[in-house]
């Protein structure tokens, strides 16, 4: 696929800090992200638990609750627009209508005690201030698309009434119920079983392209990465690593935590097992940062200088940049 | 057949749990049962790790705990180490339990969070009188702790303290004290990061060669899965569907479940995601209160044929061992 970056991207994000404030101190949970997202684009952000990938997703739906969490600095251009210097009913005009999240537990994100068809058309409801009939007739469709067997009276049904992986098509429904621009899933089918996985995701595929709606998929598998992902951004420790298209990120990959995470996958190639190479230890405390790189600790490749200077992400070809101070291929 | 080369540390034949489901107010009449193992049989070898795969609400935990008989069994044979367990009493069980052990999913949740770490690790050495020096439990539990990769000052602390890789050692700790032959690991691996579940399955692996144990490895992930196991086995609705060596079942799934099981699994590499067909199942697995007739994946099956739907398919074994229970082979 061809991005031309003639036209301003849909989303950019540019240096975001969210910080959350605790009784440790304070915790870095996002420091410093940029990334950008074209329309129509896929766009993946990996990474293990504490990583900052739902705190980014939930700062550009402006939905950090505050306190204890503040977005320190940064800007979050939306179609031309400052997401951060937005007023709050102006953010709420945009949440829901033009960027739509798709959250990750379909048991717990859908209100049990409202009808499904109450639930999947609140937005339109909302947005759109259409009359009630319509608003039905909307959501039957929206069901339909999402291809929930018999949805005249499926819409009435609650959410107890439906299996894990209904909701969470019920979920897509309500998220692409006003044609957004954007979405942003965050870790839509972990709940799900991999069969089930597969139909949601490729479902939510189809539909993104159908609608020329960007996707912004955040997850810690990086199969599903592999799949539905046209670009990568791979976080740790509140910071994106690395960033490229899924061929780079997969076939090339240069920062030594993206290769830790590579070789720790254990594959289904044809059958002959090769060892595992786990990334021995943990991830950092986020209120309690290394001075220097903050992977450094758990890094076969660490360097005095690792350890004193902080990385940038620094371009090697097209669209491909990692923040690492040691160039992996000279090493092994 | 499968070969035996020695008698089978463990055999389980036709095994059957059931739930009965209460109606009415007060639960106190019955709606029927739910089959939640129905009937399935298999041979572990001393050493071996079988691998137990399957969707939701399959039976594979329910298999597990059965084994172990933390559940009552509605039919079936378990023969342990050359010992007939099926209708043992409680007190019976209580010998036989030190020699197979489980390890939890959950790190967080099997833990008692009041414990000590060296008081969770010496537990079982307690409860089975097996400390009856205190320099010697002390030393044990050094030992277990050591042999998990964890640093024995680590035994004071409470398991709050602790990541979730962490605590996962400190459950395979628990689970070594008694020196166990058998070992359930229900899931171990499926609430931890990629980074931190490597790291156990290479401990499982290491612990397995050092100290001879066998495993029943139970998980959802087929990739985990295919990396640890010698043999696969596949359920599907309390059913066996198929059972075969681990590179048997990559390259040659027979069963259209497996099949699709496989397919299913997106591999972390874009250049084989794109040629890849993917065969996408429909529908979800429907509820075992009231399980569909004849095979029990007719009404999902991409190639089910009429007899599908009439009679369950036999178990057909062949040449290498590899068993399928399907109508396409039968």
């Amino acid at each position: 696929m061809n991005y031309t970056s003639e036209a301003p991207p849909l989303l950019e994000v540019r240096e975001l800090k969210t910080y959350f404030r605790s009784d440790g101190g304070i915790v870095k949970a996002v420091d410093g992200v940029s990334f950008t997202v074209d329309a129509g684009e896929t766009v993946a952000i990996v990474g293990e638990s504490g990583s900052g990938k739902s705190v980014t997703a939930l700062s550009v739906l402006r939905l950090i609750p505050n306190p204890p969490g503040e977005i320190v600095s940064g800007q979050i251009r939306f179609a031309g627009t400052d997401l951060l210097e937005l007023s709050e009913p102006e953010a709420r005009k945009i949440r829901g209508d033009r960027i739509a999240m798709i959250f990750q537990e379909p048991m717990t994100s859908l209100n049990p005690s409202l009808t499904i068809g109450r639930q999947v058309g609140e937005p339109i409801e909302i947005h759109r201030k259409s009359l009630a009939k319509v608003v039905r007739e909307k959501c039957v469709d929206l069901l339909q698309k999402v291809r929930i067997p018999d949805p005249e009276r499926r819409v009435s049904s609650f959410p107890h009434e439906f299996s894990g992986g209904m909701r969470q098509r019920a979920m897509i429904a309500m998220g692409l119920a006003c044609e957004p621009e954007l979405i942003i899933a965050d870790e839509p089918t972990t709940a799900l079983d991999v069969t089930v996985q597969a139909q949601v995701l490729d479902l939510l595929k189809e539909l993104t392209r159908e609608s020329q709606a960007a996707l912004v998929l955040i997850t810690h598998d990086l199969g599903v990465v592999a799949r539905y992902a046209d670009r990568v951004n791979v976080m740790y420790a509140g910071k994106i690593v690395e960033t490229g298209t899924a061929r780079d990120i997969y076939n090339d990959p240069r920062h030594p935590y993206t290769l830790g995470l590579m070789n720790s996958v254990p594959k289904l190639n044809n059958g002959e097992k090769a060892p595992l190479e786990p990334i021995e230890g943990q991830p950092p405390d986020l209120s309690n940062m290394p001075p220097g790189c903050s992977f450094e600790p758990r890094c076969p490749y660490s360097t005095e200088h690792c350890r004193s200077e902080q990385p940038e992400l620094s371009l090697i070809s097209g669209k491909h940049a990692f923040a690492c101070w040691v160039n992996v291929k000279d090493v092994s | 057949m499968l070969k035996m080369s020695a008698d089978p540390l463990l055999s389980v034949e036709d095994l059957r749990v059931e739930f009965p489901i209460s109606s009415g107010v007060l639960g106190s009449g019955t709606a029927g049962t739910v089959k939640a193992v129905d009937g399935v049989s298999f041979n572990l070898i001393s050493g071996e790790t079988l691998g137990v795969v399957g969707e939701s609400g399959c039976g594979k935990t329910t298999t597990g705990l059965a084994i172990l008989r933390m559940l009552g069994i509605a039919g079936g044979k378990i023969v342990f180490d050359g010992k007939d367990i099926t209708n043992l009493t409680r007190g019976q069980m209580r010998p036989i339990r030190k020699k197979m052990q489980m390890v939890y999913q959950d790190p967080f949740g099997a833990l008692d969070p009041r414990m000590r770490v060296r008081d969770i690790i010496g537990e079982p050495l307690i409860a089975h009188a097996e400390a009856k020096e205190k320099a010697k439990y002390r030393a044990r539990i050094e030992e277990l702790l050591d042999i998990v990769g964890l640093d024995a000052r680590m035994g004071e602390r409470y398991p709050h303290e602790f990541s979730g890789g962490q605590r996962q050692r400190i459950g395979i700790a628990r689970a070594l004290a008694l020196n166990p032959k058998l070992i359930i690991c229900d899931e171990p691996v499926s609430a931890l990061d990629v980074s931190i579940q490597a790291q156990i399955i290479n401990l499982l692996e290491s612990l397995q060669k050092k100290l001879g144990l066998t495993y029943i490895f139970i998980a959802h992930d087929l990739s985990v899965v295919q990396h640890i196991s010698d043999r696969v086995m596949v359920m599907y609705l309390g059913k066996v569907v198929e059972i075969a060596s681990h590179t048997e079942l990559y390259k040659n799934p027979k069963h259209p479940y497996t099949q699709a099981l496989l397919s299913a699994v997106p591999t972390p590499s874009p250049d084989a995601e794109a040629q890849r067909e993917v065969v996408l199942l429909e529908g979800e697995v429907p509820s075992p209160l009231n399980p569909p007739k004849g095979c029990p994946f007719h009404p999902r099956c991409p190639v089910a044929r009429p007899e599908c739907s009439v009679k369950a398919p036999e178990v057909v074994v062949d040449s290498v061992g590899h068993q399928v229970s399907c109508h396409l082979f039968s």
